[in-house]
């Protein structure tokens, strides 16, 4: 029987066996920001979750195939006489290096920064984009 | 300037109790939740999650926050390295005070939730002046 996936649900399963992987290979911890890398045919996609953050006070650069993002997250300080219950949201400053699988054209590169995900596009260099090639009939 | 590096911590899964017709992974999100005399509040990491999709359920003393992020946002992209995965974010809590329900107020701002719960009047701390007779 065939049953209906999602395809979002089978990226998220797709997701979740790659990042116990990945942890089984590393061991928990000693990453900050976490990112993701996706191919996206003719660029690669590096996305990271950084909510509540300045757009301003984040760097996004790339050098030889690396893309790196630096910034701080700043928690607004809360006023005085309150109490705190719960305190598990992190702030502090981020260096993340993300190197990417192949050849980038880095003068491309594009970033942008909604509801609480940085999102950079690094468009592939022509060499390292796929191609289809024609077999001549002999 | 000493750079700290900020604290990776992996998403916690968690498992809806209810049914639900919504498919995908759920996490519950960091928070900080502050009291003042006069209110509570609440401050949740939704990253992915816009201001029209977020849900604020107060059940007697039960409050329920969840968001729904954009599968579109991940349409054609094949993943290569992954730390997180993406999902929506639900957490249930018990409130200990009781809440002005109408005065509830609740802002989405690049990914965090921000919430005004202010107490009812009945539950604020008052301070009686104590008059020298």
């Amino acid at each position: 029987m065939a049953t209906y996936r999602d395809p979002f649900e089978r990226l998220q399963g797709e997701l979740e066996r790659m990042l116990e992987q990945a942890f089984a290979a590393f061991g928990p911890g000693g990453v900050s920001p976490s990112v993701d890398v996706f191919d996206a045919g003719d660029a690669f996609v590096v996305k990271a979750e950084l909510p509540g953050l300045d757009p301003r006070s984040v760097e996004v650069s790339v050098e030889d195939g690396a893309l790196t993002l630096r910034g701080e997250r700043k928690l607004p300080e809360p006023q005085a006489g309150a109490a705190f219950h719960r305190r598990e949201r992190e702030e502090g400053a981020f260096r993340r290096v993300v190197r990417m699988p192949a050849r980038v054209a880095a003068d491309q590169t594009q970033a942008e920064y909604r509801d609480g995900v940085l999102t950079v596009r690094l468009p592939k260099a022509p060499e390292s984009r796929p191609r289809r090639v024609e077999i001549q009939a002999a | 300037m000493t750079t700290t590096e900020m604290e990776a911590r992996p998403k916690q899964k968690v498992e809806r109790r209810e049914e639900s017709t919504r498919p995908g992974r759920y996490f519950a999100p960091a928070v900080d939740i502050l009291e003042t005399n006069d209110e509570i509040v609440l401050l949740a990491d939704m990253p992915g999650v816009p201001a029209d999709a977020v849900d604020v359920h107060l059940d007697g003393d039960q409050l329920t926050i969840e968001g729904r992020v954009r599968p579109e946002d991940y349409a054609g992209l094949k993943p290569l390295h992954v730390e997180y995965v993406v999902g929506g974010y639900h957490r249930t809590f018990a409130l200990g005070e009781a809440i002005d329900r109408d005065g509830i107020r609740a802002a989405m701002q690049q990914g965090v939730l921000t919430l005004h719960l202010p107490k009812a009047e009945h539950a604020r701390v008052r301070r009686i002046e104590v008059s020298v007779g």
